[in-house]
């Protein structure tokens, strides 16, 4: 009975003891929130890439505890903005890091973003080591820094040589300011006018023709010219000159240089047929939607991303892009990791964000294909990925690509994202899906509706 | 004192208890189906009718007003309301007659006597009602597909060049259908078993009288079949109300192509989970559950004219 008493005794000493002593001894680590979904990080190699950074990162301190949210891309807009309003109604469930992401899922949660300007200050983090361009990419029209560099994404042309060959044609120049070389050995410059004849060159029906000839029949194509690939209008447009669909006083407006754009594109699939429309792009014949990856299209405009998912054989190389007027745009994606500013532990966030962005970004970038911000690691980035593409890719193209980044970026941020967005998507499909189209009306009609969508949040 | 007198009890007390712990047992049975009632049913819809009066947007959470009345007022200034409900209605106008009568001349045709190997189509009308939507959806797809989609190639090879299914405004309200059409295997079922049911005198009396086989139909099975076809009606109506899952799975929340897949529960999805306009998605949701609710009444209101119980209970 004593003895139960002692224990008893001592039991209570000692929990009285750790009640009172221990959360002055004891501090609990911060545990910060990442969120992936908006953009790359689904697959299941950046999964388990992602899942060794943040083993890493907690197994190198004890301050910060590191928690991964690895959603569907699918439903990861959805998901976020429930996290975010429930945060903000008390719930907490708020994550404190999102990415990777671009500036389109990025506009989507626009206004969301801590400004890291003081935490960069308060902890005197070197900016140095980045390209101030790339960094000031990040600054918003009301000065504040919402990211930081860390994946680029150029884009290029890319190209099957194997259908040239089949063409008797040269292949686009890999150098910029390079002239295409046509089949009767004069130079010619490569611009938008040059890929529409090529492309057309290019572009054989059933019977072997080719969208040159008379005899071509356009209700029987098997195989493209060109493809924008996986691009939206804005996109496609940028081809023709950077700009954007909001003017200096925030109005809706379309350039002359993407009026041609969309003159050219509509007539590529409706008169020229060199570029394959919606119902064809949807078809198994051109893999559902991946119409480079079905070996049926010669030459694709997209990004460094589409690595991903060029399909399996590697019939295939990086070309120029084409001018415009005598100027090249190669439009520039750019991912990265933000920092909501609904964060209860900002300088938490911050080192991870560091952290993601530095000493593990080697790990993810290999994963995410995106090439580093850094020109030192940019080699043992496209090593990696000549160890996948045995053909022998020239990846100074993707590099010089960068020297004509759009700017303003084509998926700079519009009043009323969302619906804008929407807008400009129901006019791709309409003039993907639909011939006979007055172009410049439906243009017109198409910055007079986003001016409407411009207004509903200005009014 | 009459045994049936409110006394009875008093006189008998052991029942009232036994009664009060009945009924207590009941609903202590009945309680994990009432608090999934009020959790998952009557509480989103409390809170959705007053989401319905707010500003509420997931992009701006923290910006929640009281606007009162200001959603519904919009509702009937939103142009794309009257979008919706023409893509709702053009579309019912074509898929509701079928869904209806399609049913009955199935079931007549695998009732009939006359057929041989019942059992063996009756399987495989049912069947495709089987597969999950987004398997037929995306099936669908490929097969109307115009370049590669067996549909069109069947009909090239008789010389008739095929429609653009899927993006032709025209053509995609008779793909709809004929998507739909693939799951029609249920209300054929429910038919034939209210066929069946038709007491077999009332034909041999008809048959004595030397009505023929049309007569017999129009004046005895369809009467006779009337509550279920008009169970098949009304579900149709609410199935009109809220179609969703295949222009969706074909098109996305666009309405593509020209907003002719802008059902209203397209648009409301779209308001609510692509703008995250919370406030006004609700309003457009309790719109929806309004219309449908009114059509509802309509149809059990017309129902006496010419729905036949043999029963006598129109209830």
């Amino acid at each position: 009975m004593n003895k139960k008493l002692m224990r008893l005794g001592f039991g209570g000493f000692a929990l009285a003891a750790a009640l009172a002593v221990g959360p002055v001894v004891a501090q609990e680590p911060v545990t910060v929130t990442w969120f992936v979904g908006l953009g790359a990080g689904g697959q299941p190699e950046q999964i388990e890439a992602q899942n060794a950074v943040v083993e890493a990162f907690n197994a190198s301190q004890s301050d910060i505890v590191l928690e991964i949210q690895i959603v569907d891309n699918e439903v990861a807009y959805d998901t976020l903005s429930t996290l975010i309003a429930s945060g903000a109604a008390g719930g907490g469930q708020a994550p404190d890091i999102i990415g990777p992401v671009g500036n389109d899922g990025s506009n989507a949660f626009a206004g969301n973003y801590l400004d890291l300007t003081p935490i960069i200050e308060s902890t005197g983090y070197d900016l140095s080591q980045f390209d101030p361009a790339a960094v000031e990419s990040f600054r918003q029209v009301d000065g504040a820094l919402v990211g930081l560099p860390f994946a680029t994404f150029p884009s290029f042309l890319y190209f099957r040589p194997g259908l040239f060959d089949e063409a008797g044609l040269n292949y686009p120049p890999q150098e910029y300011g390079a002239p295409y070389v046509m089949p009767d050995g004069t130079e010619v410059e490569w611009n938008m006018e040059t890929l529409r004849e090529v492309g057309m060159m290019l572009t054989v029906d059933a019977n072997g023709n080719d969208a040159t000839m008379e005899e071509f029949d356009p209700e029987a194509v098997e195989q493209w010219g060109f493809v924008s690939q996986w691009n939206e209008p804005r996109g496609h447009s940028t081809l023709f000159g950077a700009s954007s669909v909001v003017d200096e006083n925030g109005d809706a407006q379309l350039p002359q240089a993407w009026t041609d754009a969309f003159n050219w594109f509509y007539n590529g699939i409706w008169e020229d047929h060199f570029i394959p429309n919606a119902a064809q792009g949807g078809s198994d014949l051109l893999a559902a939607g991946n119409a480079f990856s079905s070996g049926r299209v010669a030459m694709g405009a997209t990004h460094l991303w589409y690595t991903c998912c060029v399909g399996e054989t590697n019939d295939w190389d990086i070309a120029a892009l084409p001018s415009h007027n005598g100027v090249v745009t190669a439009k520039l994606h750019g991912d990265s990791f933000r920092i909501l500013n609904s964060t209860d532990a900002p300088e938490a966030a911050f080192e991870v964000l560091t952290y993601l962005i530095g000493e593990a970004s080697p790990t993810l970038l290999a994963v995410y294909g995106g090439m580093p911000v850094n020109e030192a690691d940019q080699p043992a980035f496209f090593a990696g990925l000549d160890e996948r593409f045995t053909q022998g890719v020239n990846w100074d193209v993707a590099v010089a690509s960068l020297a004509f980044a759009d700017s303003p970026n084509h998926e700079y941020s519009m009043p009323n994202y969302l619906k804008a967005k929407d807008r400009i998507g129901a006019f791709q499909t309409l003039y993907e899906s639909t011939p006979g189209l007055d172009i410049d009306a439906e243009l017109a009609l198409l910055v007079s509706d986003l001016q409407s969508i411009f207004d509903e949040v200005d009014g | 004192m009459s045994i049936f007198s409110p006394d009875v009890a008093r006189d008998f007390p052991g029942e009232g208890t036994l009664d009060k712990r009945k009924s207590r047992m009941g609903i202590l049975f009945i309680l994990p189906w009432i608090i999934g009632l009020v959790a998952f049913t009557i509480l989103p819809m409390g809170a959705s009718l007053i989401l319905s009066l707010t500003d509420y947007n997931l992009n701006t959470p923290t910006e929640i007003n009281f606007i009162g009345l200001d959603n519904y007022v919009n509702f009937f200034q939103d142009p794309i309301v009257g979008v919706s409900l023409g893509a709702t209605l053009k579309f019912a106008v074509i898929s509701l007659p079928l869904a209806i009568f399609l049913p009955v001349l199935l079931a007549a045709l695998l009732n009939s006597e006359f057929l041989a190997g019942k059992r063996l189509f009756r399987l495989l009308f049912y069947v495709p009602y089987m597969v999950p939507v987004v398997s037929s959806a995306y099936i669908w797809s490929g097969t109307l597909n115009t370049e590669t989609g067996w549909v069109n190639r069947l009909l090239e090879s008789i010389g008739i060049a095929g429609p653009n299914w899927m993006y032709s405004i025209d053509w995609i309200y008779p793909a709809l259908v004929l998507i739909g059409l693939w799951g029609i295997g249920n209300a054929m079922l429910i038919t034939l078993s209210g066929m069946q049911g038709v007491p077999t005198e009332l034909y041999e009396a008809a048959r004595v009288d030397g009505a023929s086989y049309l007569r017999r139909f129009r004046h005895i099975t369809l009467p006779m079949i009337s509550p279920v076809i008009f169970y098949n009606l009304v579900l149709s109506v609410i199935g009109l109300f809220r179609y969703f899952e295949t222009p969706f799975i074909l098109k996305g929340p666009t309405g593509d192509p020209g907003n002719s897949t802008l059902f209203f529960n397209i648009h409301l999805y779209k308001e609510a989970f692509t703008f995250k306009n919370m406030g006004y998605g609700a309003t457009l949701a309790w719109m929806l559950f309004l219309m449908a609710f009114t059509v509802t009444i309509f149809l059990f209101t017309t129902s006496k004219y010419w729905v036949y119980y043999s029963s006598g209970d129109k209830d």
